[in-house]
């Protein structure tokens, strides 16, 4: 893929990924064909910050995790008052690196 | 982090645990007892949807079927979870087997189609109602 097409996804999407991946992600995106450009662009990436606010807001009933996609911990959280309230305390620290986990997933399936 | 066939198990595994500790120790002080545990209840006053699970689910221990009911429907999946989990769990481990954690991909994957979803959400948010008129 065209390094400019690559640096420009890298900068407008950054925010979603951990720093230690930003690198990982940019090497492997070079190394793609064109045809992928597409697909990344409708790739719908979940915003970690989003992911903090709804955590801190209503993280009790598990939307934090179905935000992310972990609707199986979504559901587990919400039938425990979210984890007893530890769990909730708990996610408000890690939300965000799980959402850019998440991403990062989904990134991996869609250019391999 | 994805949740991944081995830290599926463990987490499952610490989560019967702190269940059924939790109940032991509900049955133990007596349900209703314990201290508040659910952090949306102590900052507002109001039952989250899952709020008298507990004292549901002690209810089904002494086989008061309607009280467990009135308490929170809820209380019900979480005592068939209690129940089945473990016995899956160990018979996957037995096996050598993953169809517990199949089990729960495929109903993840489920959970995220729109016929399926929707109603979940309505049902959950009319207990969620249910539970604040309670007063639970």
């Amino acid at each position: 893929m065209d390094a400019n097409k690559v640096d420009m996804f890298m900068m407008a999407n950054s925010k979603f990924f951990d720093e230690q991946q930003l690198f990982q992600i940019r090497e492997r995106l070079l190394t793609l064909d064109d045809n992928y450009w597409g697909k990344l662009q409708v790739m719908q990436l979940k915003d970690p910050t989003t992911a903090l606010i709804i955590s801190i807001l209503i993280g009790t009933f598990g939307i934090d995790r179905f935000y992310i996609g972990d609707t199986g911990l979504g559901i587990a959280k919400l039938l425990t008052c979210g984890g007893f309230g530890i769990w909730t305390l708990i996610d408000w620290f890690i939300i965000m690196g799980a959402a850019r986990e998440k991403n990062f997933e989904k990134m991996r399936v869609a250019v391999s | 982090m994805p949740l991944t066939r081995t830290k599926f198990y463990s987490f499952t595994g610490v989560a019967l645990s702190v269940g059924y500790v939790w109940l032991g120790y509900n049955q133990w002080a007596g349900a209703g007892q314990t201290p508040e545990v659910c952090l949306f209840k102590i900052a507002t006053g109001y039952p989250c949807p899952s709020c008298g699970s507990t004292r549901s689910v002690h209810a089904l221990l002494q086989a008061h079927w309607f009280q467990a009911m009135h308490w929170n429907p809820l209380g019900y999946v979480i005592a068939s979870f209690l129940l089945v989990a473990p016995i899956w769990m160990l018979s996957d481990r037995l096996q050598h087997s993953a169809s517990m954690y199949k089990a729960y991909q495929w109903v993840e994957q489920q959970l995220t189609k729109k016929q399926y979803a929707i109603p979940l959400i309505l049902l959950v948010l009319a207990n969620w109602i249910w539970n604040i008129l309670k007063g639970n």
